[in-house]
């Protein structure tokens, strides 16, 4: 059992990443991509409707017939984010100012109604629940390195403006990197997002490879 | 498994899409209800803020109830109104002049007196790293403005330097503080045109 | 078995290598051109991009474990960061050129896989990349006529020095801004515009991309060494003056005419080398056609209502994207088949 969530979570985390693997929700990654901070706020919203729809869409998942789930998975999805669009509207207008234009992005977050159709559906709801709390870290984690790269890169500060996110507290992670940095604008720019992500990719490949090159030649000594 | 069956026939899908679509309307409904009040209040702080950085200082009065609509050059203009002690003593307005890429909005707020308090662009499409920066997180190029009314400069001189006038351009982009200065001066003129309603003082009893 | 058979061969073409080097010499008469009118600052960006091309290219080409020797020498990174230095502004600082050349041929060429993959022409890419990324240094253009000593000329070059009384405009950069003040283009040209200055190129603008007649002579070499076809160059040269005449003839106050466009920006240097790229462009005759005359109706829009104020590089890369298309479309005949491919059925004369 413990196995299973092992591989739930590992799953979400990095083997099956959102972003780096199943290649879903480019559209709203590309978009706020532009800081690290950005991408926090919008990997965690997304996260919170992730994890909210998987366990609603698993808890109902006997009522549901095949033939109508997509409509109904989807006017589950829009409402969650809807209401998530409202409260941070009221209770949370800073955060919101931040954010707002991008909360309503998360409706087209294809990773959502994948999730949905290919987990959700068919597994309990504990492990929906863990699956999309670890595919939402997943994609969180895609969005601030791809954001903290731009960011680095693009003009010269890591977590910009995190105190508006995060409260004050979170101010230390404010850092400059470059001080007095001419600002390097395509990288802020969405050409930016895509050249970075397709980096990015190249390089989870080739970790991937090595570590498989490293395990086919462990497996080879211990057969030999 | 007779929900297995239920869940085959037609008339079931119907009646399934039909309360999602049903619970999902209204909890929303009901949402929206409960956050109406909060967001309109949010919202109206929000707008608070950014016409103070415009209009230093305290008025004795909601900016956002006192206003008047006058026709200017584009359109109608709306006014806010700070007061203090019933004499109106500032106004903010918007204004907009021609940039590079579109136009660029701004807001100011005038004096009394006719001097500008402040101004802020609101919208703009000019090019990253050339144009703006008339953000005044770019730069404080924006905050050239301050004190100044028709009479200093003296209107000839309302233009950037390029173009003889007074006002800095950017390396690289005349265009958009060019823009810039000309929506301000229009606005000052604004002001001068329609001073008396603007003051609330048309109808002396 | 021996691979080459008995005679008749077909004379196998140019190698790459020779192609290339032929291409260069085109280029060698604007380039010196350039060198005189702008003295020593272009001489140095002109080098500094051609050595970062060549140690990035080496450098990734190692890491891929293909042979250094070969691709370098084929001359297409060279040729990649010779184009892109006639088009950047002759004193613009050296970090342009070397993050514009390694722009150029790593991610413009060598992640696509080497030369003969890429979907956009790499100097278009690193040009297109610099204009928006830093358009400051890419706007910043010099009058000619200051000659800066060598000394001086590696201060511009390498410590950025300011240049001080010696910014200018180019002509479409001139034009757009003065539209803002409502002046029309009869004023606007005035001291700007004289068809003799615009013809030999002594005037504002990029490093090689002024001298139109010396890159129309270099490009009429090419023609005449079967380098390259008339099509693409001819039709973009088309797309161009044909809707600048139009307008031109509508309200000649505010549209330039034909002169004005055919000579100014890098649209010489573009319809003549850049369009003519065998990569990037589609494989037919008329299919060059089609693609040189887009690229060529779609710079004069860009110049005309578009964002900047010259749209060579953009109209390229957006045609670039559209090659696969022509070339879908725009098929050769196969041999003894028609168009669709239906092998023909000759009939037996009775």
């Amino acid at each position: 059992m413990n196995e299973k969530y092992a591989r739930i979570t590992k799953d979400g985390l990095w083997n099956n990443n959102v972003v780096f693997a199943q290649m879903l929700a480019l559209c709203p990654l590309l978009a706020v991509t532009s800081s690290a901070t950005n991408g926090l706020g919008m990997g965690l919203a997304s996260t919170a409707v992730l994890l909210l729809s998987n366990i609603i869409v698993s808890s109902v998942r006997h009522l549901i017939s095949p033939e109508v789930r997509i409509p109904v998975y989807i006017v589950l999805i829009a409402t969650l984010v809807t209401l998530v669009d409202m409260s941070l509207n009221a209770w949370a207008h800073e955060l919101y100012k931040v954010l707002g234009l991008f909360i309503a992005l998360i409706v087209v977050n294809c990773a959502i109604l994948g999730r949905a159709e290919a987990f959700a559906s068919k597994n309990s709801v504990l492990d929906a629940a863990l699956d999309g709390l670890m595919m939402g870290l997943g994609f969180t984690f895609a969005l601030v390195v791809i954001g903290g790269v731009r960011e680095i890169f693009g003009s010269g500060t890591l977590f910009a403006n995190a105190h508006l996110l995060l409260g004050p507290a979170f101010a230390f992670l404010e850092l400059t990197i470059v001080p007095q940095y001419k600002g390097f604008l395509l990288m802020i720019l969405p050409p930016g997002g895509f050249l970075v992500t397709g980096l990015l990719l190249a390089w989870k490949r080739v970790l991937d490879a090595r570590r498989a090159e490293k395990a086919a030649l462990v497996a080879e000594e211990a057969a030999s | 498994m007779k929900l297995e069956e239920l869940r085959g026939k037609l008339i079931y899908q119907a009646l399934l899409v039909g309360a999602a679509a049903l619970l999902t309307s209204a909890l929303l409904s009901f949402f929206s209800q409960a956050t109406e009040a909060d967001i309109k209040a949010a919202e109206e702080a929000d707008l608070k803020a950014s016409l103070a950085q415009v209009l230093p200082g305290a008025y004795e009065n909601d900016l956002l109830k006192d206003t008047v609509t006058l026709p200017g050059k584009e359109g109608e203009v709306l006014v806010y109104r700070g007061r203090r002690k019933g004499k109106v003593e500032a106004v903010v307005y918007q204004v907009s002049g021609n940039g590079y890429a579109g136009s660029i909005v701004c807001v100011m707020g005038v004096s009394r007196e006719g001097k500008i308090l402040g101004v802020r662009v609101i919208k703009h499409k000019e090019t990253p790293g050339l144009g703006d920066k008339i953000e005044p997180a770019k730069g404080d190029w924006i905050h050239s403005f301050e004190g100044r009314w028709l009479g200093d400069p003296v209107t000839e001189k309302w233009a950037v330097k390029k173009d003889g006038g007074v006002f800095d351009q950017f390396a690289g982009a005349t265009i958009t503080p060019r823009g810039v200065v000309n929506a301000v001066k229009g606005g000052l003129a604004f002001f001068e045109g329609n001073k008396a309603q603007l003051l609330d003082e048309g109808v002396q009893p | 078995m021996n691979p080459i058979a008995h005679s008749p061969h077909a004379h196998a073409p140019a190698s790459i290598g020779k192609v290339m080097a032929t291409v260069l010499l085109a280029l060698v008469p604007a380039t010196l051109f350039g060198f005189w009118l702008y003295g020593w600052p272009a001489v140095n960006l002109w080098a500094v991009a051609l050595i970062a091309a060549i140690a990035g290219e080496a450098f990734v080409v190692r890491m891929q474990g293909r042979k250094v020797r070969t691709v370098i020498m084929d001359g297409s990174g060279i040729l990649t960061a010779w184009l892109l230095a006639l088009s950047l502004p002759p004193y613009a600082p050296w970090w342009i050129a070397v993050l514009g050349s390694l722009f150029a041929v790593i991610i413009g060429k060598q992640v696509f896989g080497g030369l003969g993959q890429n979907v956009f022409n790499p100097a278009m890419a690193a040009r297109v990349m610099l204009l928006i990324s830093f358009p400051l240094e890419m706007t910043t253009w010099v009058a000619p006529s200051q000659a800066p000593g060598l000394l001086e000329s590696l201060r511009i070059t390498f410590l950025s020095q300011p240049i001080d009384g010696m910014a200018s405009a180019s002509l479409l950069g001139h034009v757009k801004t003065e539209f803002t003040r409502g002046i029309g283009l009869d004023q606007a040209l005035v001291g700007y515009y004289t068809p003799m200055d615009m013809l030999w190129g002594s005037r504002a603008g990029s490093l090689g991309e002024t001298a139109a007649v010396l890159l129309l002579i270099g490009g009429l070499f090419l023609i005449a060494r079967r380098i390259i076809t008339w099509h693409a160059p001819f039709a973009m040269l088309l797309g161009v003056a044909v809707p600048a005449l139009l307008f031109n003839a509508i309200d000649a106050n505010h549209y330039a005419g034909p002169m004005v466009h055919l000579l100014s920006g890098g649209l010489m240097l573009g319809a003549f080398f850049i369009v003519t790229d065998p990569v990037t462009s589609p494989n037919t005759a008329l299919g060059q056609f089609i693609f040189g005359l887009g690229c060529g109706m779609l710079t004069w829009i860009i110049r005309t209502w578009g964002g900047y104020p010259e749209g060579v590089a953009f109209a390229v890369l957006l045609m670039n994207a559209a090659t696969p298309i022509i070339d879908q479309y725009v098929k050769p005949r196969i041999y003894g088949r028609d168009r669709k491919g239906v092998a023909l059925v000759v009939k037996k004369e009775l």
